[in-house]
């Protein structure tokens, strides 16, 4: 085994609607033999609902997280971009604000860690392997494939927290596929919002705002859309179909997480993948191009 | 001037809201400005013109989408999707004058599922959500498919180590009964 090793957060969604998506990174890891072992008995981080009316909370129950993956060996590996901004945010606040770190030790009556690093997949592929590992491991490129690489939200934003990449023109999901042999297109939504908060409160917001996205993506002439958050994929993905009815138009875009692209190019068959899994059906595309 | 709901505000959000020129660059960029009443610049200046009573009647603090588009352009470093969090705590703690109560149920039930299950049941939370709203029927067409793929799921693992998330809830609470936190 390399020497890579990780603490993994997979959080709520992945152990639900996201199913393919824990189940992608966990084959995709053992193929690029990369260790992974879930932090036990690990609670949610709270996601936006948390910050957004109570940020002790938020931060505590980060805290928590924090100081259950140190148990584990690694950094810490976060699949959900949501998961990922807490924890990061989380770390940053509590780093820059004494009084405020003081009271999540009493909250969670425990020493913060904040030594340890979290990182999202994307990441761990783009930096920690590398590019030019990750290339090599490729033994079916995905010669043809259009892919629009949609960053959402919180993966880059704000400035100062995540640190992933340029909050404003990234380039780091481009860079990761493109190693797998696809190609990307410039689009004009990419980091726009798809209104993840709403999806069960004002599921109108999310209509609007998700078709923007796809008709984006369309426009630019992607194939499919690749994310790397449950959350933009719910809405991508799983409520296209309805957005096609409102907006009485067609827009056909599988939408995969990056873990099953970057599986596919390494040799993993759809039954490791999960694409069966997946609302919008990704067999045709997948067939036309010889990539299935 | 109520100044004190200004401070907490800062405070809690460890921003300063007189740091705004009014440039305008957060509503320019906001996804969700069309939704709002008052968009982000404006929220800003009425809390500088002590006027938080107007934000906290509306609707616009509950349709951010914490996206941190304002936060990341800001040319003074207003960290508005922080001040946004302040305002809807302080609403929340008065009970939310809101007229937005949807997005406020989905966050109280987010959060009484991280207290009771430790972890968030995506199937029980949406089921919740549409008795509680009295709407039955919202979205079920998407719920046969999401069971066909796999993606409801009836029965989850449970959490071992429960009891500590119940402690941390309590401690909180506990801590702002005191007057130790906000």
């Amino acid at each position: 085994m390399s020497d890579l090793k990780y603490a993994y957060y997979p959080g709520c969604s992945l152990h639900a609607s996201a199913g393919e998506y824990d189940l992608s990174t966990r084959e995709l890891f053992k193929k690029l033999d990369i260790g992974l072992t879930e932090i036990p008995d690990w609670f949610c981080c709270g996601a936006t609902p948390a910050h957004n009316v109570d940020e002790l909370l938020s931060l505590s129950l980060c805290a928590k997280n924090l100081e259950l993956a140190d148990a584990v060996e690694g950094d810490v590996a976060v699949a959900c971009a949501s998961c990922f901004s807490r924890l990061k945010f989380t770390q940053h606040i509590l780093e820059e604000n004494p009084a405020k770190r003081k009271q999540v030790e009493q909250a969670i009556d425990a020493p913060v860690k904040l030594d340890g690093k979290v990182k999202h997949l994307l990441e761990i592929l783009a930096k920690d392997l590398g590019l030019e590992k990750l290339a090599a491991s490729v033994n079916k490129p995905l010669a043809g494939l259009k892919v629009a690489c949609y960053y959402g939200c919180l993966l880059t934003r704000p400035t100062d927290v995540p640190n992933l990449d340029c909050p404003e023109a990234p380039t780091i999901m481009e860079r990761v596929i493109e190693a797998a042999g696809a190609e990307t297109v410039a689009w004009s939504h990419r980091l726009e919002c798809c209104g993840a908060n709403f999806t069960l409160s004002r599921p109108g917001v999310v209509i609007q705002l998700t078709n923007a996205i796809l008709d984006s993506a369309k426009a630019a002439g992607a194939d499919c859309i690749m994310v790397g958050c449950p959350l933009c994929h719910g809405n991508l993905d799983i409520r296209q179909k309805e957005i096609e009815g409102v907006y009485q138009t067609s827009y056909n875009l599988p939408v995969f997480y990056l873990t099953q692209l970057v599986g596919l190019s390494v040799g993993l068959g759809a039954d490791k993948l999960g694409l069966d899994a997946m609302i919008v059906n990704p067999t045709p595309l997948l067939k036309e191009k010889q990539l299935l | 001037m109520d100044v004190d709901f200004v401070r907490k505000v800062e405070a809690l959000s460890d921003t300063s809201v007189r740091r705004c020129f009014q440039c305008g660059k957060c509503s320019a960029g906001c996804p969700m400005a069309t939704f709002m009443e008052h968009p982000p610049n404006r929220v800003v200046r009425l809390l500088q013109l002590g006027q938080w009573q107007r934000i906290l009647a509306g609707r616009s603090i509950w349709y951010c989408a914490s996206c941190e588009t304002c936060s990341t352009r800001c040319p003074n470093k207003v960290h508005l999707a922080s001040i946004m969090d302040a305002l809807r705590k302080l609403s929340w703690d008065a009970e939310g004058p809101s007229k937005e109560s949807y997005v406020q149920l989905a966050n109280k039930l987010f959060l009484q599922n991280i207290r009771t299950y430790g972890r968030q049941y995506e199937m029980r939370l949406a089921a919740v959500f549409n008795v509680k709203s009295g709407q039955f029927l919202k979205d079920m067409m998407l719920g046969p498919k999401l069971f066909a793929k796999g993606k409801l799921k009836m029965f989850h693992s449970k959490n071992k180590n429960l009891a500590e998330i119940e402690k941390i809830f309590s401690r909180i609470e506990d801590m702002r009964k005191k007057g130790e936190a906000l």
